[in-house]
């Protein structure tokens, strides 16, 4: 009888010893990268844009007139936003993948030392490409990078026949799939990671159900009246970048080469940075042989088609002909503007370079004195953070929450449930605010107001001006441009933001009533719009199908795997 | 000896790598919201200086 507890608790007590480290270091890496965020208010900075409820918008559900760069990620924060305020939605994403990242990367080390877990998870939760994707405002891809190390396991326990690993393949490919990018790299981890002729049948129900998950996005891009091509300029501007004198190929070896510069750590700029690189990418050489012999036959060569394949994507456009054939694509084949920001696709790379240094760490340390080698271990969990320690405190302060002038509020409640074409002025797509210093932010109207909201959507990156692809937004910039007033657009609301470098001048918004003055917005109502407003098309029915039956196979896989557990915890 | 030395050697760069982590999580720890408005500042200043686009002005997506 007294040994029958001990024997109950004793592995239960032995697992945590083993876990509890990595947890631990998870949730203070964690901490250190998004301490701001413990302030109240929104952080918004470039592509990030989180506000307090989001409605739920035909536009954000299926853009009509764009492309579907944020389908169903905006779809879900709008459903999500209706039950918890926006603040906690955008902490829980960040915290969650920052943790989930480091946690997942410490997991998937085939190895028995904690201390090596834990050099991998900090190492993939401090890549430069976290801190740029992170600095330049994209979580829905952080989530697609925290979610990659689970889906590798899966896709790897499905290749190798164990039981509910499919369930767990759709699950975990799910959080990935909430943007195109991810969920294109979630497929391509499950063609590469999961097919095998001997289970055929398993291989094609989890390819299936992966590009399930895709069809939101897919079939927005089938019906929206955007086109599916992009402007070739955008290969060029996007292309990634040398962060230092070693160029674009070796900042893309570290897991960086941002096309932006300010979406980059200043310390990716030191001349000493290529020295990090160098360190990981010989261990990871020196790990590779480890991991090829711990994970099943095959896997490993798997693994690194899958690395190569991201890497080579992401350095597309700066090998020789890479620009050219990009550019080509880009304006010809309808969906290839994805690939023009290649960088983004380097989360596979980084996750094997991450797991290949942690074994060739192993496999160093194994080779000298077990003093030394705690020392060694030491030394290089501590790599990442002395490589690149401004990534810190929200990238030393770059990412800091805000709150939104009461003047939003008080022009989303003036306006309408279903209030029409809305205008934002002045016509830029990212913006500058007084209430929001250093940092530049996509536009939050279309996600803090209902209905409609025309923004600009070119993108300029240095001199250069990559063309949008709305074509309503070109008929609005083409009356403007003509000196005729707003009103002649036919939009029903003109919401003008003050405070930004850019201005207004009067003379656009003649003919239209004041409703709402400000001091950050203004609203008018175009007493020349038509009444009626525009009804969603049958077609946009269809993304909202896809949606639907992305989600039935989600819950599908959720059932599936909780009914495996013996509790369902 | 050899051990003696690897030991001093390694407990060298990692005493470094840990005060090179401190050092720059202290430094990004102090980094104020005001003082990142001050860093965005004097990138306008460059970025004039350089004849280039203003990044923080709001027609402008990034600089490479």
């Amino acid at each position: 009888m007294t040994g029958r507890p001990a024997e109950a608790g004793g592995p239960a007590v032995r697992r945590w010893r083993e876990t509890l480290p990595l947890y631990l270091g998870a949730v203070v890496v964690t901490a250190l990268i998004l301490a701001p965020l413990a302030a109240p208010g929104y952080a918004l900075r470039y592509d990030m844009v989180f506000v307090p409820r989001q409605p739920l918008s035909w536009d954000l559900v299926a853009p009509a007139q764009s492309l579907p760069r944020a389908v169903p990620m905006d779809a879900l924060v709008s459903l999500v936003t209706q039950l918890v305020p926006g603040w906690v939605v955008q902490r829980v994403a960040l915290a969650g993948a920052v943790l989930f990242a480091a946690v997942g990367a410490g997991r998937l080390v085939p190895t028995q030392r904690r201390a090596v877990r834990l050099v991998a998870a900090v190492a993939y939760a401090w890549t430069p490409y976290l801190a740029e994707r992170l600095l330049i405002g994209q979580w829905g891809l952080l989530l697609a990078y925290a979610a990659l190390p689970w889906l590798v396991r899966a896709a790897l326990d499905l290749r190798a026949g164990r039981d509910g690993a499919l369930a767990r393949v759709v699950l975990l490919a799910a959080p990935a799939a909430i943007t195109p990018t991810g969920g294109l790299i979630a497929l391509a981890t499950v063609l590469a990671l999961a097919t095998d002729r001997a289970r055929l049948r398993l291989s094609a129900v989890a390819v299936g159900g992966v590009a399930l998950l895709n069809a939101p996005w897919i079939v927005a891009a089938l019906v929206t009246g955007a086109g599916g091509t992009s402007d070739p300029a955008g290969v060029a501007a996007f292309a990634a970048r040398a962060e230092n004198w070693a160029g674009p190929l070796v900042a893309l070896a570290g897991t960086g080469g941002i096309w932006n510069v300010q979406a980059t750590p200043a310390s990716r700029s030191a001349t000493l940075a290529p020295l990090a690189t160098v360190v990981l990418v010989v261990l990871a050489v020196v790990g590779a042989g480890l991991l090829r012999r711990r994970l099943p036959a095959g896997a490993a060569v798997r693994l690194g088609v899958l690395a190569g394949g991201a890497y080579l994507l992401a350095a597309l456009a700066v090998l020789p002909g890479g620009n050219a054939a990009l550019s080509w694509a880009v304006a010809h084949v309808p969906g290839a503007g994805l690939l023009r920001d290649g960088q983004k696709f380097l989360a596979p790379y980084a996750l094997v370079l991450v797991v290949c240094a942690a074994l060739g760490a192993e496999r160093l340390v194994a080779r000298i004195d077990r003093e030394v080698g705690g020392i060694v271990l030491a030394g290089l969990l501590l790599l990442p953070v002395a490589a690149m320690p401004d990534l810190a405190f929200g990238g030393a302060g770059r990412i800091s929450p805000v709150r939104y002038p009461a003047d939003w509020r008080a022009v989303a409640e003036r306006l309408p449930d279903d209030p029409g074409e809305i205008l934002a002025l002045p016509l830029t797509t990212y913006r500058a605010y007084p209430w929001n210093p250093g940092r530049v932010v996509l536009d939050p109207a279309p996600r803090y107001l209902p209905g409609t909201v025309l923004t600009d959507d070119t993108l300029v990156v240095d001199d250069v001006a990559v063309a949008g692809e709305n074509p309503r937004l070109r008929e609005v910039r083409r009356v403007l441009a003509e000196g005729r007033p707003v009103s002649a657009t036919g939009v029903r609301w003109v919401v003008v933001q003050h405070g930004t470098p850019s201005t207004v001048d009067p003379a656009v918004l003649a003919g239209l009533d004041l409703r709402y003055e400000g001091e950050s917005l203004s609203l008018y109502r175009n007493p020349a719009a038509s009444d009626s407003p525009p009804r969603a098309g049958a077609s946009r029915w269809l993304v909202v199908l896809a949606c639907g039956t992305a989600v039935l196979a989600v819950m599908a896989a959720a059932f599936s795997t909780l009914r495996r557990r013996a509790t369902a915890w | 000896m050899r051990r003696a030395l690897t030991l001093v050697v390694s407990g060298l760069v990692a005493a470094l790598l840990g005060v090179l982590a401190l050092g720059g999580l202290s430094a990004a720890a102090t980094a104020t919201a005001e003082e990142a408005a001050t860093e965005a500042r004097n990138a306008t200043e460059a970025a004039k200086r350089a004849g280039k686009q203003d990044p923080y002005a709001p027609e402008v997506y990034g600089n490479r």
